[in-house]
């Protein structure tokens, strides 16, 4: 079946009543899920799973998708309005999303995120429909060595966003990195750093370390000097609007950040947060004026977004051409076909290509619906900022507790949320910015992990990192990064001197 | 004395948890070798490294002079105070005398004096909490206190 | 008034006694149940466990309410479920909780033997062995032949250190005379893709993990790990007695239904008869079996049995890693 004709099956798949139903229910859902803190897909279609037994699996399947994507779009908003990321992907958002907000620019940075949203998934999807063999390919062939030495690559490129301190910078990375070592290692099964305590086997949940060291911290920080600065100055029509100079600054890191996310989804374990993290850092680099970024620079909230949504969409390439689940959401998202008795695998495509091309086809017009749904919910977003804070921080504490709640039920984890926020406050007072510890803990296991099972599998021998040529590419790109780093810092150096 | 407190206290954080990470975990786990890593060699690693930037940050700081900011410690034990009601009331409490209290003691530091506004702050978040979570995303959690049997 | 209700129901099979039990068994359950499953929404655990609760809450006429308490491989759940209200909170788990997590784990927080009530098994599954379609070795016997080339000329991937994968390949290998290098994963999902790439060798696995991969001729099966040939994948034959394997080699994954120690025995009794009569369904077996399950059943000392049985096993497949 050409792609042609695949689309127009698709179509009448998606085209459906019923199945257009559950689209639209999905995103709306997804939207508003992802806007509450917290509460993020996962949660969100855990919940749903029990649903999805009563309708069509197609059906079924393009409504956990149309949650997935659509709380991407909302994660953003909480992110840019209150520095408070809807979702961990959202998180390197706030880095200039919410700068912008203080500038009275909240208007134009939702309007950068959903546009770039929009765009990325149409990235996505276009990923999907053109290059799904290549990906599904280049999926498999990805090992051990490969992905610990594409995840030092970027984290010695994202290791010092944010910061002006790079010494700073790079501490918090190694915190989070230990942080990320919590837990039963994988590869002795030896429980680390929990101090006995069950609820750590699994390591310390990453939405609790989210919420607390971002969102908790921002409330603690937020609740008088909010008051005294009193709500924003009334922001016009014309303001919501970006211009001239904004539109020009958008098309690359959209395009950018949304190829990316895509390379990134259709790897398994690597994941949009990791993508959004990345773009940022790229959008830092490929910049002349990089020192704009964490003062409001709307590449900083454009690349990362579109590269999440990317990433969201492009993550059903290996479910769906491989039955390999690249994340625990596309694992959950097997399950609901495998409750409808449809085994997902490498020959799925041919044997149910409704299901595939009828999702991919749901995808846009999802991601439509979201773009037409959400633009106008600007203005009204924007105007919540004129709530005076005390109103609404309360019950954003108790959101974000029933969100860190949601995700395994654990008494215990909020509790967490109580001890990191207290610790992320004090850490943001002293200026340790916080984005670059969950970039830590996000990382720092599969580097572990991929760099153990490299070497085992190497039977001890690290030449496997050259050997391997995808391998020995990551390593070279991160060896040029470095000698670049310190080649700038000596002519800098030199340079002050001489004015000296 | 006018030091960088900040940073001279971050750092000494920073150096103590590493310190503390790499002993623990040398005397607790395996470090292994190259061919096998084991569990301890990360950790032991890692917390070196961060001692080390603690060093390299709390030193400078403490010949540098700086502005300290404030800490906002009501609203912080407030705060955390209703995170940890609401975590360990949830269960045994049920999901709406427990928003009730968190949404009070979360309300608290807030500088506007009068009990009738966080009274009816409490209400509202209680019946939106009750209203998104229980009835539309129905999560499992009691409603109402349980008395173990 | 809820709780006037409960409480009443519970004071009643307190006081009452011998020929009043059957009263207070008509009684039960007054309230909604609550089934703890120590795996996320959707997990093949969870599934398992929805597939007994649906028809269990028709059978009591009281709600039954799936409670996913992940964590621990499944740990937290069976904590959570004897942390739960007495006579109302029930579990269901695979066999790592009650055999060898306590081995593994530095305090599980309960003593199965002490804590535990068990109801019923549910369901078994055994392993399959499988490799790259490519791979030289055709069958059982010839994989002990290339992985006694030399040690570690095999490398075999597993669901992490101490899962239910690692110990049966080291069952297997000690059982065979091989020793094959063992590489941990995270999930099936990348040790499959491990396999297909060529990265390593070998792994036991779920049938259903592997069989997708079969079909599409990317990998194959060698053997499985069940004493008879198994309903899901019938060709594949069993390991035992290839080879130099023993007749009675035998390694399977289970799960069971369970409850806390001091729940009221009629109301075990009412459970393991009513989980057991909608395991006899057709249709409940029909779906176990496309996920790789094979619907069981039985006795609560059956169970018994069979824990004490796997704690003995495994722990002496333990006993020897650790050596090693």
């Amino acid at each position: 079946m050409t792609a042609f004709d695949g689309l127009m099956h698709g179509f009448s798949v998606a085209m459906r009543p019923d199945v257009l139903i559950y689209c639209v229910l999905g995103v709306v859902l997804g939207t508003f899920i992802g806007v509450l803190p917290g509460i993020g897909a996962m949660a969100a279609i855990s919940l749903l799973l029990p649903i999805t037994y009563y309708i069509s699996p197609e059906a079924a399947l393009i409504m956990l998708g149309g949650v997935y994507y659509g709380a991407q779009y909302g994660g953003a908003v909480a992110s840019i309005l209150l520095r408070l990321p809807g979702t961990p992907q959202s998180a390197v958002t706030t880095l200039d999303g919410y700068p912008m907000a203080r500038q009275g620019r909240a208007g134009v940075a939702l309007f950068a995120s959903m546009i770039s949203s929009f765009l990325g998934s149409m990235i996505g999807i276009a990923v999907l429909i053109g290059l799904a063999g290549w990906l599904s390919n280049a999926a498999t062939s990805f090992g051990a060595a490969d992905y610990a030495a594409m995840m030092v690559l970027g984290l010695v490129a994202a290791s010092t966003i944010g910061s002006k301190s790079p010494v700073k910078a790079f501490a918090m990375v190694v915190l989070g990195l230990i942080l990320g070592c919590v837990g039963t290692d994988v590869n002795s099964g030896v429980q680390r750093l929990t101090f006995g305590q069950t609820e750590l086997l699994d390591g310390i949940n990453l939405v609790a370390l989210a919420m607390g060291l971002f969102g908790v911290a921002e409330i603690i920080g937020n609740v008088r000097a909010a008051e005294r600065e009193g709500s924003p100055p009334h922001v016009s029509l014309r303001q919501l609007l970006p211009t001239r100079d904004d539109l020009r600054r958008l098309p690359g890191p959209i395009v950018r950040g949304g190829a990316l996310g895509a390379l990134f989804g259709a790897l398994p374990g690597t994941g949009s947060t990791i993508s959004s993290f990345l773009s940022y850092a790229l959008e830092r680099r490929v910049s002349r004026r990089p020192e704009r970024f964490g003062e409001g620079a709307i590449e900083g909230v454009a690349g990362p977004e579109a590269a999440n949504n990317s990433a969201a969409i492009s993550a059903f390439v290996p479910t769906l051409t491989l039955g390999i689940p690249g994340d625990p959401i596309m694992a959950l998202m097997l399950g609901a076909l495998v409750i409808h008795g449809i085994q997902p695998g490498p020959l799925m495509l041919d044997a149910r290509p409704d299901m595939f091309w009828g999702l991919v086809v749901s995808f846009g017009i999802g991601n439509l619906i979201l773009l037409v749904l959400n633009l106008p919910l600007i203005g009204i977003w924007v105007s919540m900022l004129r709530i005076p804070f005390r109103w609404l921080y309360p019950a954003i504490v108790v959101f974000v507790c029933l969100g860190v709640y949601s995700v395994r039920g654990s008494s215990y984890d909020i509790a967490a949320v109580a001890v990191i926020g207290a610790a992320g406050y004090l850490l943001a007072v002293a200026r340790f910015n916080p984005a670059l510890l969950l970039l830590g803990f996000v990382l720092g296991p599969l580097i572990e992990t991929n760099l153990r099972r490299a070497m085992l599998i190497g039977r001890g021998d690290p030449m496997i990192f050259l050997t391997r040529p995808i391998s020995a590419v990551f390593v070279a790109a991160t060896v040029a990064l470095i000698t670049a780093a310190i080649w700038g810092a000596l002519r800098k150096r030199r340079e002050g001197l001489g004015q000296r | 004395m006018r030091r960088d407190w900040h940073d001279l206290l971050g750092g000494v954080a920073m150096v103590a948890t590493g310190l503390f990470v790499s002993i623990y975990s040398q005397l607790h786990y395996d470090i292994g070798s190259l061919r096998q890593m084991g569990p301890g060699f990360f950790p032991v690693t890692l917390g070196g490294i961060l001692a080390v930037l603690g060093l390299a940050i709390a030193l400078p700081a403490w010949r540098r002079s700086g502005t300290a900011r404030p800490l906002a410690l009501p609203e912080m034990l407030a705060i955390l105070a209703a995170i940890a009601v609401f975590g360990f009331g949830l269960q045994t409490l049920g999901i709406v005398v427990a928003t009730a209290i968190a949404v009070v003691l979360a309300s608290l530091p807030a500088p506007r004096p009068g009990w009738i506004w966080r009274c009816v702050l409490a209400v509202a978040v209680t019946a939106l909490t009750w209203l998104v979570f229980k009835h539309g995303l129905r999560m499992t959690m009691p409603v109402w206190p349980e008395f173990p049997g | 008034m809820k709780h006037f209700d409960s409480r009443t129901a519970l004071a009643m099979s307190l006081v009452l006694s011998g020929a009043g039990m059957a009263q207070a068994q008509d009684a039960w359950p007054t309230e909604p149940v609550h089934v703890y499953v120590g795996f996320p929404a959707g997990s093949s655990p969870d599934v398992l466990a929805r597939l007994i609760t649906e028809p269990l809450a028709e059978k009591l006429g009281q709600p039954v309410v799936v409670e996913n308490k992940p964590g621990a491989g499944g740990v937290i759940g069976v904590q959570q479920m004897l942390a739960g209200k007495e006579n109302y909170a029930f579990g269901t788990t695979i066999n790592g909780p009650l055999t060898t997590s306590p081995r593994l784990t530095a305090d599980v927080g309960y003593d199965v033997a002490a804590d535990i009530a068990p109801v019923t098994l549910i369901a078994t599954s055994p392993l399959v062995l499988a490799m790259a379609a490519d791979a030289a070795p055709g069958d059982v016997a010839g994989f002990i032949d290339a992985a006694k080339a030399e040690p570690d000329a095999i490398a075999y991937g597993s669901v992490g250190q101490g899962s239910g994968a690692h110990l049966t390949a080291e069952l297997f290998a000690d059982a065979a005379g091989i020793q094959m290098l063992h590489v941990p994963f995270a999930s099936y999902a990348e040790v499959t893709t491990s396999i297909i790439g060529g990265e390593i060798d070998a792994g036991f696995m779920a049938p259903s993990a592997a069989l997708p991969q079969v079909e599409a001729g990317k990998m194959k099966m060698l053997g499985i790990t069940s004493s008879e040939p198994f309903a899901q994948v019938p060709d594949v034959p069993v390991i035992a007695g290839q080879a130099d394997i023993p007749d009675d080699f035998r390694a399977e994954l289970w799960n069971a239904f369970i409850a806390p120690a001091g729940t009221d025995p009629a109301i075990i009794e009412r459970l393991n008869a009513e989980v057991n009569e909608i395991l006899k369904d057709p249709a409940v077996q029909e779906q176990m079996l496309t996920m790789g399950w094979q619907a069981q059943g039985g006795s609560a000392d059956d169970l018994s049995q069979r824990i004490s049985d796997d704690t003995e096993t495994w722990g002496a497949v333990i006993d020897r890693v650790e050596a090693q």
